[in-house]
């Protein structure tokens, strides 16, 4: 079953590989001259401070808000994920549609105070302003994980380090950053995925990545060959990076299977630390949410009168229902793959998972011209079975299904493969001592204990896709719209106040499902 | 394992079901039509359905950038589109160079739209103009100080040009006409000098290049026409205040004439309804609907008997630069390896 | 001879040493016996091989009539009617007790389980327990819950890892009694597994010393510490109390 799925992941993949192998030709030169040292550079710093800073904001808020209760805890709770609901590259026209020289805060220091500041000083075009919009915009997923991996933690820990005498300060570093590394591993890899991923901020903000020099070479240099050359290296790359980590962590593992285990119950906070608290939270949720849609909000007042017909709502209908699809496939595939991976021993259980990542490792417009491949040849075969008089799966949405699970799987993955690594084992044993086999133990117990991370992984696999864009861009089938192909069609076009209302939307929509998923999860 | 083999088949059947619903859209049908487009604009939508309500013919649209586009052609073989729309001429010759495109005979399409801005064998045709100018400060700068693209790479202009980054395929297309205008040397230098010039690293779009000057981070910038008549007629009036104090000058005007590209439009080799596509092309340089793109886009109509929109009619006339639009697809790749060479950000 | 372990071997995939070298056991039925060694002498493995969690590289295991394992034959753990009661209970923390009791008996009726429920709670004591979540119990309850719940299917042999390990010692002396009483009643034969030697004796009909997967010693408990007080340092066993800490 799970090798089934594996291969369905490789075969798209494949295609790539194959070119990657291929002859180099005179561009490869230029390349090596000309882009790759610089480009490298810039995504190992933007990786770099982007994976520390998520790490620290992520693990920081969810330890504050599992150990620690202070004013609106219950809601940030989940308002810290809604960020997530914001795709990043709309999250950077918005910063910079309001910090340049048109935006609200030139133009209020200007009319109403006559003030003129020098526009550099407000600029957030360059390498730290990217870093800023997405460690803003994604660290809600290690936040996500860690939150989860906390909830769940043995209180005795946490508690026995406070009982000697340790800072919450010391606590923090010394105990809960290295007991959540697994989680925060998780977390920080589809960060740094995500980021090396993007070219919607980069290319705006006029850095140039290791993803630049990709669309670069195929789209300035019309070299498909070399461009896939370089995802083939990034894909190796990542893949090396991800199976060192497992390395090294080696066979530590953190699981709780002791029922003694309580749960962390927070200690209410008092006087200057209880507003500290609240006014870190606060800080980061307005930066990443309530300031980039009340500017939103503000553009789609400008320009609703457009938008406010029966093609909106079939685009709507149209984002819902592929996500909810996709994630629902996604979501039983990674829970599949993760049983397996989880129960047996040796390479191949262990090599598996990482075949996940493949697709979530290179930028999504080269994974989409493998999958066209793949797509195509099918249907040249059906078609010459005489069974359809035209290609029937590479125009329907079966494809775009197809590919969203090629590059999510890893997301909702991760997710699923947290829950099993904190239930660990010894459940499925105990089980399987009571006389049940292991796919009955799996259903009467472990799918029960990781509910949350199920439906966490499902979540984020969901959201991930309301946002896609490059694969729904390109993959879709005639005539259909997502409200992400709509919002970025009016961005690449400079109309950024039109691209307002479908942004707010997927924000909408996302909010509901992220708060659906806490209300599910505070219920258990 | 029973359960798993249910879920699986069902998954199957659903899957199946899809197809059936999606899969029969693109065959070959009398009223329909299929276009892969990389343009985005409302005004086109507008005008497939008005084509729709006047011929019923149905167009289906597929949006993507240019370049993946013509990779998904390419794999797919003879079951493609039938119509491909893009906005740079660069890319209409790279699909026509990969044996994408087939030559269309027309008369109305001869009489609508000039020679020069369609294909030499008829492969292509453009339907929109796009010029790239000089935007100036009107009180910082002289317009008298102005008068070519090549005067920009001089040190007069030290620190004083916005320009967007060499990702942006308008600057690719304006450096692969100067290799073709002043030879491949020249074109080098002159981006070595904007490099020199520019008043900060490239970032942001043309947009952002406009409020760059007002703001005072240069004095110039390079860009394109429609992006200053949308700010001029935009619904943020803080927009509209910076454009307003902005000026356009058309540069080389006594010598090679400015920059233009075209939004332009192509049959496909394997095109399953040729027929209803030459006729939306027609429709679409019809003047009629030339005015219609022109009033809603700002871009200049390429049928000579419409007249562009007020915005852009404020501006004047000017001199085109002369060259086939081919040469900017043909020469892509060279600018790119240029603008490398000199780090052109 | 009710248990009968021949020539096992294991050794862990990436590991270099066997865990466990050569090891012969006969068990008689309905007793008990206890596995006492230190952490790292392969005595948990060693139950895991017995209860089918893992595949030994050698050797044949028999309880009863059956062969549980031999070069050609493995029998799945669901499906040896061995139980186990693990170190840290597992009991399924979603579940009820009566759930978590009742989860075993898999193909029994409906009034048979309700029976068999009521007669598990007796023997462990904890009648009125049943709709309890396990985290409502105390460390003691939850141990015994565990060994009811491994009763309950009526098991061939049962398993106990390191039973005692989370309890305080007070309660550790009167379970371990209990304990001992509630096998003796059901007559079901039983392995510990300890590194505590005072378990091992009040417990155990035969206690096998274990160390560095292999036997060093055997006997009953009498025969093994008899009178001797340098017991410890023999047995390479740290005083109890201090492993404790």
């Amino acid at each position: 079953m799970s090798i089934i799925f594996v291969s369905l992941i490789l075969l798209p993949n494949l295609s790539i590989i194959v070119q990657f192998f291929s002859e180099s030709n005179d561009n490869w030169t230029h390349i090596k001259e000309h882009m790759l040292s610089t480009y490298i550079t810039n995504s190992i710093i933007l990786i770099l401070f982007v994976g520390v800073f998520t790490a620290l904001i992520g693990t920081s808020l969810a330890w504050l808000i599992s150990a620690y209760d202070f004013p609106l805890r219950g809601f940030f709770k989940w308002g810290l994920i809604l960020p997530l609901a914001i795709p990043p590259y709309i999250g950077a026209y918005t910063y910079h549609g309001m910090l340049n020289y048109t935006g609200v805060i030139q133009t209020t220091l200007r009319n109403q105070f006559e003030i003129t500041v020098n526009q550099q000083y407000f600029n957030i075009m360059n390498m730290p302003g990217a870093i800023f919009i997405f460690v803003m915009f994604l660290f809600p997923y290690v936040f996500t994980i860690t939150k989860a991996f906390l909830a769940r933690q043995s209180t005795s820990l946490i508690e026995n380090a406070r009982i000697l005498g340790s800072s919450s300060w010391r606590i923090y570093f010394k105990v809960v950053l290295p007991i959540t590394r697994a989680s925060i591993v998780a977390g920080v890899s589809l960060v740094i995925l995500e980021v090396l991923n993007d070219y919607g901020v980069v290319k705006y903000y006029g850095i140039q990545t290791f993803t630049t020099a990709i669309f670069q070479t195929w789209f300035g240099l019309g070299d498909l060959n070399s461009a896939i050359k370089l995802s083939g290296t990034l894909m190796v790359i990542i893949l090396g990076l991800l199976i060192l980590e497992r390395v090294l962590r080696g066979r530590k593992r953190f699981s709780f299977t002791t029922t003694k285990v309580k749960l962390l119950k927070p200690v209410p906070l008092k006087g200057r630390n209880k507003w500290l608290a609240f006014s870190y939270c606060m800080g980061i949720f307005s930066l990443a949410f309530i300031l980039p849609l009340l500017q939103l909000i503000y553009w789609a007042l400008l320009t609703y009168e457009k938008f406010l017909s029966n093609e909106l709502f079939s685009v709507i209908g149209n984002t819902v229902f592929v996500a909810f699809f996709a994630a629902t496939i996604i979501t039983v595939m990674a829970i599949v793959i993760s049983n397996f991976s989880r129960l047996h021993r040796g390479l191949t259980a262990k090599l598996f998972p990482k075949i996940t990542i493949l697709g979530y490792s290179i930028p999504g417009a080269v994974i989409a011209v493998g999958i066209v491949t793949l797509f195509i040849s099918i249907d040249e075969l059906i078609y010459s079975w005489g069974w359809t008089s035209s290609y029937i799966l590479s125009t329907s949405v079966v494809m775009l299904i197809f590919a969203y699970i090629v590059r999510y799987l890893a997301v909702a993955y991760n997710s699923v493969e947290s829950g099993f690594e904190r239930i660990g084992t010894n459940f499925t044993e105990a089980s399987r001592m009571l006389g049940n086999s292991v796919t009955q133990s799996f259903f009467k117990i472990d799918l029960k204990l990781i509910r949350g991370a199920i439906f966490g992984g499902f979540i984020l696999a969901f959201i991930d896709i309301l946002k896609e864009l490059p694969l729904t861009l390109i993959l879709r089938p005639f005539n259909f719209e997502t409200l992400a192909t709509n919002a970025f069609n009016y961005a690449t076009n400079e109309m950024i106040h039109e691209a307002a209302i479908p942004s707010i939307l997927i924000i909408i929509i996302s909010a509901v499902a992220i708060y659906f998923f806490h209300y599910v999860l505070e219920r258990e | 394992m029973s359960k798993k083999i249910l879920f699986f088949s069902s998954i199957v059947l659903i899957l199946l079901f899809l197809t059936a619903c999606g899969g029969n859209e693109s065959s070959s049908n009398e009223d329909e039509l299929n276009l892969y487009t990389s343009r985005h604009y409302d005004i086109d939508d507008e005008l497939y359905q008005q084509f729709e309500d006047e011929t019923g013919i149905k167009v289906n649209v597929i949006e993507g950038s240019a370049d993946e586009l013509i990779e998904r052609m390419k794999r797919e073989g003879e079951q493609t589109a039938d119509l491909f729309y893009t906005s740079d001429a660069g890319r209409l010759h790279r699909a026509k160079e990969q044996d994408l495109l087939q030559s269309v005979e027309s008369d109305k399409l001869n009489e609508n739209i000039p020679k020069k801005l369609s294909d030499e064998d008829q492969e292509w045709f453009g339907l929109t103009k796009r010029a790239r100018v000089i935007v100036y400060h009107k009180d910082r700068v002289d317009p008298s100080e102005l008068s070519t693209y090549e005067d920009l790479a001089t040190s007069k202009w030290q620190d004083r040009v916005l320009i967007r980054s060499s990702e942006n395929i308008y600057n690719q297309s304006l450096l692969a006409s100067f290799i073709e205008l002043n030879g491949r040397d020249e074109a080098n230098e002159w981006a070595e000098g904007i490099v020199d010039n520019m008043a900060r690293d490239p970032q942001g779009g043309d947009r952002d290049q406009a409020k760059g000057v007002v703001a005072g981070e240069g004095d110039i910038a390079v860009m394109n026409t429609y992006y200053l008549g949308g700010m001029l007629n935009s619904a943020d009036d803080e927009e509209v205040k910076v454009a307003e104090q902005l000026d356009v000058f058309f540069p080389n005007q006594d010598t090679t004439g400015t920059h233009v590209n075209v939004s332009g439009i192509a049959v496909t080799k394997h095109a399953k309804n040729k027929e209803n596509a030459i006729e939306l092309i027609e429709f679409l340089s019809s003047d009629d609907v030339q005015k219609q793109f022109a009033s809603a886009n700002y871009e200049y109509p390429v049928n000579p008997n419409v007249e562009p929109a007020e915005t852009l009619k404020q501006w004047g006339d000017f001199k085109e630069q002369d060259i086939n639009l081919s040469i900017l697809g043909e020469n892509n790749a060279d600018a790119v390896k240029i603008f490398n060479e000199v780090n052109w950000k | 001879m009710f248990v009968h372990i021949r020539d096992l071997h294991y050794k862990y995939p990436n590991a270099e040493e066997l865990t466990i070298d050569q090891f012969n056991l006969t068990i008689n039925k309905g007793g008990i016996t206890t596995i006492l060694g230190e952490s790292g002498s392969g005595k948990s493995t060693l139950l895991r091989l017995i209860a089918g969690l893992e595949m030994p590289t050698k050797g044949n295991i028999m309880v009863g009539d059956d062969c549980m394992c031999s070069h050609s034959k493995f029998v799945q753990p669901e499906n040896r009617g061995i139980g186990m009661v693990f170190q840290d209970y597992a009991l399924f923390p979603h579940m009820t007790v009566k759930e978590n009791i009742q989860f075993g008996l898999l193909k029994w009726s409906r009034k048979e389980k309700k029976t068999r429920l009521q007669e598990v709670l007796e023997l462990v004591n904890l009648e009125g327990y049943d709709k309890r979540y396990p985290y409502e119990l105390s460390g003691g309850q939850q141990q015994r819950v565990a060994l009811a719940r491994a009763l309950a299917p009526k098991p061939k042999l049962l398993l106990f890892d390191e039973p005692f390990s989370n309890l305080d010692a007070d309660l550790q002396i009167k379970i371990r009694e209990e304990l001992r009483k509630i096998l003796k009643t059901t007559g079901v034969t039983s392995i510990f597994v300890t590194h505590d030697q005072e378990d091992a004796q009040a417990l155990a009909d035969n206690i096998v010393i274990l160390r560095d997967g292999k036997i060093t010693d055997t006997g009953t408990p009498d025969e093994i510490f008899g009178t001797d007080c340098d017991i410890s340092e023999r047995l390479a066993v740290k005083p109890r109390v201090l492993s404790k800490l």
